[in-house]
């Protein structure tokens, strides 16, 4: 009954908007994807390997974020730092929220693969004359970055879900521009229907990858 | 430094409805959750392929969707289906809490269920329990323990979660937080025509903080007793 009541001129019809915020939602997510990813390396490494201040800093940001919802967040940033001064556009407000959230749970992610890393992998790569970094960037990394690959794209779903959230500033991605249509159209079955389905497209497509990733990825000796 | 005149009245307000609104959305949430959770996650253990593909996809799609999209679906969608389908803000968040929550606890027991040793089913199964009794009175007890550090996540998750209900105008922290906020924004006879975003939504931050650090602490401490 359901099915038979579907309109699918609907699809048609607002094919030209709902593309446009599916891709409004993707370039947000792509962009905080790769921001977070950048902070969960660096501020991971600095975790795993102590660095004084650095860390420390780096721990109250992941606590700070992680304890608080980030729609809170969302509306500090847009209404409370203007008090201050800081007047910030509704796509920078939505990028930048969005990848500081993620770049604290990525930076969990991180320093957990890093310091999965054996300490004896650390001291061959001195032992072969590396200096920290080179140690890092050939030994660390690579394999601390495929222990932290699976959990990471977990923090990467969550991520492009939380990209919803954007509704609450007005900034027309997916779920923005699916209310705004059915707004006028009043096809609130239809709306939502598209609005599901897309965006369990995108999440199963991702967890397909990770479960993809886990079997191809494992180390041979089980991260050990 | 004396505290501002604007301050006690927020506070009340805020701590009266809006902490009231936060907890009574959790509360359901967590118990609705922890409820059908356990109770899909065990039947989802039993190797019966139908029962198996439906609670797959049941996971699958409450835990795929944003939240927020959930919630909207509830209070926007169900209500075009049928008038009977209508719900306030606070039960229309509760639900999609629950949808959520649930199938996180149910992918979360099939774990705790199937780590459970053979033996123990059948040591139940020898002292006469049918499926209903092993699992209720032998299996899920000492599955428990296992499911106690994901469910005190959850907590935390649901807590910070509820936030969302201010987007369809329930009464919670935020919502009350951004009234406030408006309230001191409206220049006289209305309001003082101050701008406290800052203040307040810090002070949002900080009490969702009060009530998630010691429990993310918390389930990290049972982690670990675990291991």
């Amino acid at each position: 009954m359901l099915v038979a009541a579907f309109d699918w001129t609907f699809v048609s019809e607002n094919a030209d908007a709902l593309v446009t915020g599916l891709g409004r939602t993707l370039w947000v997510s792509t962009i905080a994807i790769l921001g977070a990813l950048v902070i969960g390396v660096v501020l991971g490494a600095a975790r795993a390997h102590r660095i004084p201040i650095v860390s420390q800093l780096a721990a109250i940001y992941v606590e700070v974020i992680r304890n608080t919802p980030i729609l809170v967040q969302i509306f500090f940033i847009l209404f409370g730092l203007p008090q201050l001064g800081i007047r910030l556009d509704a796509f920078t407000v939505a990028w930048l929220a969005i990848m500081v959230w993620g770049g604290a749970f990525n930076v969990e992610n991180f320093r957990a693969g890093f310091e999965a890393v054996p300490l004896q992998y650390r001291e061959a790569g001195y032992a072969l004359g590396f200096g920290r970094l080179a140690t890092f960037a050939n030994i660390t990394l690579p394999i601390g970055g495929r222990i932290a690959l699976a959990p990471s794209i977990n923090t990467y779903i969550s991520v492009i879900k939380n990209t919803s959230l954007l509704y609450v500033i007005s900034y027309e991605e997916l779920t923005t521009t699916a209310l705004n249509i059915n707004a006028l159209t009043l096809q609130t079955v239809e709306t939502f229907t598209v609005l599901a389905v897309t965006y369990l497209a995108i999440v199963w497509t991702l967890s397909g990858l990770i479960r993809m990733l886990e079997s191809h990825l494992a180390l041979p000796e089980g991260g050990r | 430094m004396t505290i501002p005149d604007w301050v006690e009245p927020v506070v009340r307000y805020m701590a009266e409805v809006g902490l009231k609104g936060t907890l009574r959305i959790a509360a359901a949430s967590l118990v609705g959750s922890a409820v059908i959770g356990i109770l899909l996650g065990t039947v989802l253990t039993i190797n019966f392929r139908p029962t198996r593909a439906l609670i797959r996809l049941y996971i699958e799609v409450w835990r795929g969707l944003p939240i927020l999209v959930t919630i909207f679906i509830i209070f926007f969608a169900l209500p075009s289906l049928s008038s009977r389908l209508e719900f306030d803000p606070f039960t229309a968040a509760s639900i999609g809490l629950i949808l959520w929550g649930s199938a996180q606890v149910a992918e979360a027991t099939r774990g705790a269920v199937e780590s459970i040793p053979r033996e123990q089913h059948e040591a139940a199964a020898a002292l006469g329990f049918g499926w209903v009794g092993q699992h209720a009175f032998v299996i899920l007890p000492q599955a428990l323990r296992r499911l106690l550090p994901p469910l005190v996540s959850l907590l935390v998750n649901i807590i910070q979660n509820t936030t969302i209900a201010q987007v369809i105008g329930a009464a919670e922290i935020l919502e009350t937080g951004e009234r406030s906020v408006e309230r001191l924004t409206a220049p006289p006879p209305i309001g003082p025509g101050e701008v406290h975003a800052f203040e307040i939504y810090a002070g949002v931050m900080a009490v969702f903080f009060m009530m998630s650090f010691p429990l993310t602490r918390l389930a990290a401490y049972l982690e670990r007793r675990l291991t």
